[in-house]
């Protein structure tokens, strides 16, 4: 009986873990695999093909450039605007501070194709479909509440004492800032900054309501290739992908408990 | 008195930045769609909401999109709970699975399509395993109950994770406590467990549920011949150029996820 049980418990266990780990093996597997697909559980001849492919067709290095730009000018947009925000809302007494964290995040728990309509509609009267700024600034929709959100609570967990200290031993405010409180926050504006580049990064609903042939991004091209049914490349360009959401996945582990990140995190 | 004015405005004009940012990048747009499915014109307002609700395909286009999102949410409640029940127990292991969890969450939905795709396509590894076994190959791709399946994967994470967050706080000496009083494993989980887990799991599964009913990426890719809401207003304005009907839609879309958050927080208030 105990064992029966427990075997149960191990299988589903098992089971569960395929569930959820195959769909990512399948995907790296086809990037590498040659002639492969329905016969066997594994190819028989392994090839970089489709990466040269993704290079050489689907010219993936520009569209990576792209996507750099993009993900670098939102969060550049994001901390700038998001700092003075975040600092107010964490270090100054604001009544309803509950009603602006909910307007704040709001962006993120509206299904981004309801105000991606809205944005391409002015995005194309302000001639900023298919220019980086304006894909930028569409994603700075969905970075900058999160950027808000994790500056926030870096800013609160500030000890205010340091600050005095720093004040009575004689430092200037701006040596203050510079010597005290930036170091402090360093970490905080790291972890926005991440989490900022893997939204921007992997952005699909927002910059397909804005791109046009010059800011292709990846997700975008992966939605092409997958449509125009080359597989293989399009598992090539999502190991592409895959990559920086997986840093961030350790980083999460590393430095936060999953239970607490779950308000408003994925963007559909 | 001057000076709390003058403190006041340094913190207006600091918060100043994101709030007029929020403004013009969320509110106005969201203001636009509003305004574009609104027919001046003619000789109703409200004459593009009348067709797309009273059409048939209007109601089917909800209908399939709420079916998708119950489907996902029941299957995603069924396995949260049996995995938090095992979860927590802390067998050998239990951060690896915590973290595999996690995955759907930080991978992009566009990923996650592809792969989804690929693993349970006709030739991919299901379908070995099940022809293996009885020689008929299954269909999943492109069906409603494969949709429903990826939306689990995808999705079901959030009802793990609000509700184990909240099981855990729980105090042990309660299950003892129905222990001794001679309650079977079956009853403590029936009478105690359960009701006790009741408000984080439904929580949860709103979450999901908002989470399903506007999900974009996967049933554009996954979705073939059905379209669930966030699909069919992408179609209809982005590619047919009907931009009127496609803003009515996102603007019923908008609508009935505020209600689905205000419940949510609510619930949410509730249980603190």
């Amino acid at each position: 009986m105990r064992y029966t049980k427990k075997i149960l418990i191990i299988t589903f266990l098992l089971c569960f873990a395929i569930f959820i780990i195959s769909p990512f093996l399948i995907i790296v597997v086809t990037s590498f695999a040659k002639g492969w697909f329905g016969k066997q559980w594994l190819p028989q001849e392994w090839t970089f093909d489709w990466y040269h492919w993704a290079f050489q067709v689907a010219n993936v290095g520009a569209i990576l450039k792209n996507s750099l730009i993009i993900a670098a000018l939102a969060i550049g947009m994001s901390l700038f605007i998001g700092l003075s925000t975040a600092w107010a809302i964490a270090r100054r007494p604001i009544p309803g501070k509950e009603i602006l964290y909910s307007i704040i995040l709001l962006p993120r728990m509206i299904p981004p194709i309801t105000y991606a309509l809205g944005i391409s509609n002015i995005f194309y009267r302000l001639n900023l479909i298919d220019t980086h700024l304006g894909v930028a600034l569409a994603h700075v929709t969905l970075c900058l509440p999160f950027g808000i959100l994790i500056l926030s609570s870096t800013f609160e967990g500030l000890d205010q004492r340091l600050i005095e200290a720093a004040e009575v031993c004689g430092a200037s405010r701006w040596r203050t800032f510079f010597h005290v409180i930036l170091p402090l926050v360093m970490p905080g504006i790291l972890a926005a900054i991440i989490f900022t580049f893997t939204t921007s990064y992997n952005e699909f609903t927002l910059t397909i309501m804005t791109y046009g042939p010059h800011t292709v991004t990846l997700p975008v091209k992966t939605y092409l290739v997958i449509g125009d049914g080359y597989w293989e490349v399009a598992s090539a360009i999502s190991s592409i992908l895959l990559i920086p959401s997986l840093i961030v996945l350790i980083v999460i582990l590393r430095s936060l408990k999953p239970e607490k990140i779950v308000g408003g995190f994925k963007g559909i | 008195m001057k000076n709390i004015t003058k403190q006041s405005l340094v913190t207006f004009s600091l918060l100043s930045p994101g709030l007029v940012v929020i403004g013009c990048l969320f509110f106005y747009p969201l203001f636009v769609i509003i305004r574009n499915s609104l027919a001046f014109g003619e000789e109703q307002v409200f004459y593009h909401y009348i067709e797309f609700l009273s059409s048939s395909n209007g109601l089917y286009v909800i209908g399939l999109t709420c079916l998708l999102a119950f489907g996902a949410t029941f299957l995603s409640i069924c396995l949260s709970i049996v995995l938090i029940l095992i979860l927590r127990r802390k067998p050998l292991g239990h951060t690896f699975f915590k973290t595999l969890i996690l995955a759907p969450i930080a991978i992009p939905g566009l990923i996650c399509a592809l792969g989804l795709l690929l693993f349970w396509d006709k030739n991919g590894w299901i379908n070995l395993l099940v022809q293996s076994l009885t020689n008929h190959p299954i269909q999943v791709n492109y069906t409603i109950p494969g949709l429903i399946i990826f939306y689990t994967w995808l999705f079901f994470p959030y009802t793990f994770l609000i509700t184990s967050s909240q099981i855990e706080s729980l105090e042990k000496s309660i299950e003892e406590a129905a222990e001794v009083v001679g309650a079977n494993r079956w009853q403590i989980l029936r009478y105690i467990l359960l009701p006790l887990v009741k408000p984080g799991l439904l929580a949860g599964s709103i979450m999901t549920f908002m989470l399903c009913f506007g999900a974009f990426s996967v049933p554009l890719i996954c979705g073939g011949d059905y379209r669930p809401l966030s699909v069919t207003i992408y179609t209809t304005s982005a590619i047919f150029n009907r931009w009127d009907e496609g803003s009515a839609m996102a603007v019923v879309m908008a609508l009935v996820q505020i209600l689905f958050l205000i419940s949510y927080i609510r619930i949410m208030r509730r249980t603190r």
